[in-house]
C-alpha cells in the first residue's frame, strides 16, 4: 500500500487539546447542526469547537458537506431558498441563527473568500475599501491607511502600490485572490472563511497564498476548506474530516494525519477513496 | 455532390448568402433614400427649351429637368398626340419644374422631346428662392433700388440688396417671435390670472386695477414693438427686381419675398457644391413654409429628438425598477411567470392601440383631471387635457417599456453569482449589493434596452398622431417664456412630417423629393441617437467588463 499521507515531520504547531478547550480559546461552537436542501439532508448532527487564532481545515471527498458547513458559519446558505437549518452556531455565545441577529453585521465579523477570485469591476483601491464604504467610512486618510495595511497583510502591497487606481480585473489570478483576501481583512473580521481558495490557482500563487494563511492566523481565526490533503497538512493546526454529511474526526493536524482514530479517516488519507 | 453536401459548404453559402441579401437591401435602401433626397439640394442646370406645340405655336419653357421617362408611343397616339414623323416604340418625355407658380397653371409640366426645337442652358438665368409661391426662374432685367432703376453690375447689387432684405426680415421675425411673442404670452397669463381670481371669488377692485395697469403697460410696450416691426417690414419692401420670365414678359418681384438668388448655369462645380451644402444647412435649420412643401424641417427635428429624449428619461427608471423587482425580489411563482409573459406580449401590441390608450387615459382622464385641479382658469380651453409633448413621451414610454424590462432582466441574470456573494460576504445587504455592484454591472444591458427603445420610438408615428403630433406647430416646446419647457404643447415630428408631405400635400411633385430628404434625415437622426447610446454602452462595457470565468 502506497501511503498518500503527507510527511508530517517538519510540522510545528502549538498543540491544543480539542477536548479540553478553555472558553476564551473557542472562536466558534457548532452544536447539533443539521442542514437540509429540500428533502435531502446535507449535514448530520455536526458538533465541533473551532479554536481561536488557529487554522482549522475541513477535508473530505467531494459532496461531503465541507463547503456547506463553512457557508453555514456566515449564513451564506440563506441565499439558497430550499435550505433549512436546525441546531446552533455560537459566536461569542450568541447563536448566529437567532432571529435577533443582523446577517450583514454577522458577515462583517465572519469574512469569506471564495473558490474563484471574485474582485469587483472597480479599481484595486475601491475593492479594498468596499466593506468600509458600506459602513459609511469616507475619510480619505482612514481609507488610505486601511488599504495599505490590508494589502500589506495580504502580501500584495509591493506589487500593486503604484497602480491602486487601476482596474482590479487587470491583476493575475493569484493577485486577484490575494486582493479578495485583503478586501475581506480590511473590515477586521474575527473569523476568516476560505472556501478552497487555491483551487483555481497555479502552484506558485498557491504557495504564496499558503504562506499568507500562516501569517493570517496571528490575527484571525481561519477556517479553510480544501480538497488537497497536502495543503491541509501544510497550513492547518486542526483538521476535521467529513464524510457524507457527517463529521468523522476532528483532531490536531499531526494526529489526524499520522494516527487517525477512525477507519474512514485512515482510508481517506491513504487514498482508498475520495 | 453528396460529399459537397456533407462538407457543410452549402450551409456556409446559404448563411453567407442570407447575410449578403440583408446587407444589400439595407445599403440599397439607404442609397436610394440618400440619392433621391440629397439630389433635391443640388443646384441643377436650368434649361431653356424652344418648343413647337401640336397646334404649331412657338413657346419657350424654362426650368429644371426633374425626371425623364419613356412613354409608349401607342399610348400617346391614343390620347390624341399627333406625330409628324414616325416614332419608335417609345418616346421620351421630361418632367420640368418651371416655377413661377402665380403666372402658370402648374409649376410642373411634362414635355415630349419631339416638341423640342432647341435646347440650351443659357448663362444669366436666375433662380429666385421666394418665401411665397415657390421658385421663380427668369432673366434678370433690372433692379429698382429705392425708386431708381439700375442696370449696371446688377448681379452683385442684387445679392447685396437681397442680403439687406433678408436681414431686415429676420429682424422682423425675431421681434415677432421674441419680444412680441413674449408680450402675447404675458397677456394670456394676465387673462388667466384675472379669471382665476374671478373663480376664487376674490377679484377685488384693487386686483382688477392692478391687472388693468399691467395690461396697459404691456399694450404700450406692444405698440412700440409693433411700430418697429412695421418699420422693418417697410424697409424690406423698399427695393424690387424686374425679371423677364419664360413668356417674355417683365415681372416685378418685391425683394422682401426673396430669400436667395442663384445663377446655376454660371456656377462652377465647386460653387455648386458650396450651394449644395448651404441648401442642406437651410433645410436643417429653417422652419417649413408653404404648407410644409418648402423650407426646412427644424421644428420636426427638434420635436423628434426632444420627445425621444424625454421618453428615454421616463422609460429608463421605470423599466429598470420593474426589471429589478421581477428578477431580484419577485420569486419564481406562477404569478411572476404570468407577469413576465404579459410584459413580453405587451411588446407585440400594435402601436396604434397604444395611441388610443394614450388618448383615452393620459390625455382625457389624466390631463383632464390636471386641468380641473390646477388650471381651472383656462377652462374650457384645455391645458394638459389635449394632445401634447408630455403625453406623447409617456405613451411611447409605455410602448417601449417591455424592451427595457426584458433586456435589463437579461443583463441582471448575466451578473456572476460570485460577485453578489462577494459583496454579501463583506456585510452588504441585498439592496446595497444591487446598488453598488449589480446595477452598475448591468448598465450596458440597460443601455442596450434603451437603444432598442429609442430606435423604436423615434420611428413611431401612428400613436403620436393621436397624442400630440401636428402638421404645423407655431412654437417649439422649449422657449424663452417662463417656465421655458412647455410639455403641454403640441409638436412636429419627422415621421409625421414625411406622412404629411407625402400624402397631404397640395403639390405632389414639389413634395416628392422632400419625402426622400426628410426620410433620409429621420434615418440620420435615429442613427445619430443610436450611435450616441452605443458609445455610452461601449464605455460602460469597458468599465464593467465581466470577469473571464
Amino acid at each position: 500500500m502506497i501511503s498518500m499521507a503527507p510527511d508530517m515531520s517538519n510540522k510545528k504547531s502549538s498543540i491544543i487539546d480539542l477536548n479540553n478547550l478553555q472558553e476564551q480559546q473557542i472562536a466558534l461552537r457548532i452544536q447539533n447542526l443539521n442542514l437540509f436542501y429540500a428533502e435531502k439532508q446535507a449535514l448530520e448532527n455536526i458538533t465541533m469547537n473551532i479554536p481561536k487564532g488557529q487554522v482549522t481545515a475541513f477535508i473530505g471527498p467531494s459532496g461531503c458537506g465541507k463547503s456547506t458547513l463553512l457557508r453555514c458559519i456566515n449564513r451564506m446558505n440563506d441565499l439558497v431558498d430550499t435550505c433549512k437549518i436546525d441546531g446552533q452556531i455560537l459566536l461569542h455565545s450568541q447563536n448566529i441563527y437567532d432571529k435577533s441577529v443582523d446577517v450583514a453585521s454577522l458577515r462583517r465579523k465572519v469574512g469569506m473568500v471564495f473558490q474563484r477570485p471574485n474582485p469587483f469591476p472597480k479599481s484595486i483601491y475601491e475593492n479594498v475599501v468596499y466593506g468600509l464604504r458600506l459602513q459609511g467610512v469616507s475619510d480619505r486618510r482612514v481609507l488610505d491607511e486601511v488599504v495599505e495595511n490590508a494589502l500589506r497583510n495580504a502580501a500584495l502591497w509591493n506589487e500593486v502600490k503604484d497602480r491602486l487606481h487601476d482596474s482590479a480585473l487587470g491583476l493575475s489570478g493569484g493577485q486577484q485572490q490575494r486582493l479578495v483576501i485583503a478586501r475581506a481583512i480590511a473590515i477586521e473580521p474575527e473569523v476568516l472563511l476560505l472556501d478552497e481558495p487555491t483551487s483555481a490557482l497555479d502552484p506558485i500563487s498557491t504557495l504564496t497564498i499558503e504562506e499568507l494563511i500562516t501569517e493570517l492566523k496571528n490575527k484571525y481565526t481561519v477556517v479553510i476548506v480544501t480538497h488537497n490533503m497536502q495543503q491541509a497538512a501544510r497550513v492547518s493546526d486542526q483538521t476535521a474530516f467529513m464524510y457524507m454529511g457527517q463529521l468523522i474526526e476532528h483532531a490536531d493536524t499531526n494526529t489526524l494525519f499520522t494516527t487517525p482514530s477512525k477507519k474512514k479517516t485512515e482510508d481517506y488519507i491513504t487514498g482508498r477513496y475520495g | 455532390m453528396k460529399l459537397w453536401f456533407k462538407s457543410g459548404s452549402p450551409w456556409v453559402w446559404m448563411t453567407a448568402g442570407a447575410v449578403s441579401v440583408s446587407l444589400i437591401s439595407v445599403i440599397g435602401l439607404l442609397l436610394l433614400i440618400a440619392s433621391r433626397g440629397l439630389s433635391y439640394f443640388w443646384p441643377a442646370d436650368i434649361h431653356q427649351f424652344d418648343i413647337v406645340t401640336q397646334s404649331g405655336a412657338n413657346k419657350t419653357i424654362i426650368g429644371e429637368i426633374y425626371e425623364k421617362e419613356q412613354v409608349p408611343t401607342q399610348q400617346l397616339v391614343e390620347s390624341g398626340v399627333l406625330f409628324k414623323e414616325a416614332q419608335g416604340e417609345t418616346v421620351e418625355r421630361f418632367l420640368i419644374k418651371t416655377g413661377n407658380r402665380e403666372y402658370v397653371d402648374l409649376d410642373f409640366q411634362w414635355l415630349l422631346t419631339t416638341y423640342i426645337k432647341q435646347e440650351s442652358t443659357p448663362t444669366g438665368l436666375a433662380v429666385f428662392e421666394r418665401s411665397k409661391n415657390g421658385n421663380f426662374y427668369g432673366y434678370l432685367d433690372s433692379i429698382v433700388q429705392d425708386g431708381k432703376v439700375i442696370t449696371d453690375n446688377k448681379n452683385e447689387l442684387l445679392i447685396e440688396l437681397i442680403d439687406r432684405a433678408v436681414e431686415l426680415n429676420d429682424k422682423a421675425l425675431d421681434l415677432q417671435n421674441g419680444e412680441i411673442g413674449a408680450i402675447n404670452y404675458e397677456f394670456e397669463r394676465l387673462r388667466l390670472k384675472q379669471r382665476k381670481h374671478e373663480l376664487d371669488g376674490d377679484l377685488t377692485d384693487q386686483i382688477k386695477l392692478d391687472i388693468t395697469a399691467q395690461r396697459d403697460a404691456l399694450q404700450a410696450e406692444y405698440l412700440t414693438y409693433e411700430k418697429q416691426l412695421f418699420e422693418y417690414r417697410n424697409l424690406a419692401k423698399r427695393d424690387t427686381v424686374i425679371v423677364k420670365d419664360m413668356r417674355g414678359e417683365l415681372v416685378t418681384l418685391p425683394l422682401n419675398y426673396i430669400l436667395d438668388v442663384i445663377f446655376p448655369n454660371d456656377m462652377s462645380t465647386i460653387e455648386k457644391v458650396g450651394q449644395f451644402g448651404k441648401q442642406i444647412g437651410k433645410f436643417i435649420v429653417d422652419d417649413p413654409r408653404e404648407a410644409n412643401t418648402e423650407g426646412g424641417v427644424f421644428p420636426a427635428i427638434f420635436g423628434t429628438v426632444f420627445m425621444v429624449m424625454l421618453m428615454a428619461v421616463i422609460v429608463t427608471p421605470f423599466g429598470v425598477i420593474a426589471a429589478v423587482y421581477l428578477h431580484e425580489y419577485a420569486g419564481n411563482g406562477a404569478i411572476t411567470k404570468i407577469i413576465r409573459i404579459s410584459v413580453i406580449n405587451l411588446a407585440g401590441v400594435p402601436s396604434i392601440v397604444y395611441g388610443v390608450f394614450g388618448l383615452g387615459f393620459f390625455v382625457y382622464m389624466f390631463g383632464g383631471s390636471i386641468d380641473q385641479l390646477f388650471y381651472p382658469e383656462a377652462l374650457p380651453g384645455p391645458t394638459f387635457g389635449t394632445p401634447g409633448m408630455l403625453w406623447s413621451a409617456l405613451t411611447l414610454a409605455i410602448l417601449t417599456l417591455p424592451v427595457v424590462i426584458v433586456s435589463t432582466e437579461e443583463g441582471l441574470s448575466r451578473i456572476p453569482g460570485s460577485l453578489r456573494q462577494g459583496s454579501l460576504a463583506l456585510g452588504a445587504t441585498k439592496a446595497e449589493t444591487l446598488w453598488r455592484i449589480v446595477i452598475p454591472m448591468a448598465s450596458p444591458a440597460i443601455m442596450t434596452g434603451l437603444i432598442l427603445a429609442v430606435a423604436r420610438a423615434a420611428g413611431e408615428v401612428a400613436p403620436l398622431m393621436l397624442v400630440g403630433v401636428v402638421k404645423m406647430a407655431p412654437t417649439l416646446p422649449l422657449d424663452g417664456n417662463f417656465p421655458f419647457v412647455h410639455l403641454d404643447r403640441k409638436f412636429m415630428h419627422l415621421g409625421f412630417h414625411i406622412y404629411d408631405v407625402g400624402f397631404q400635400s397640395p403639390n405632389v411633385e414639389a413634395a416628392r423629393p422632400l419625402v426622400y430628404a426628410t426620410s433620409f434625415l429621420l434615418v440620420s437622426v435615429i442613427v445619430a441617437l443610436n450611435i450616441t447610446a452605443i458609445g455610452i454602452r461601449n464605455h460602460l462595457r469597458e468599465k464593467y467588463k465581466a470577469l473571464d470565468h
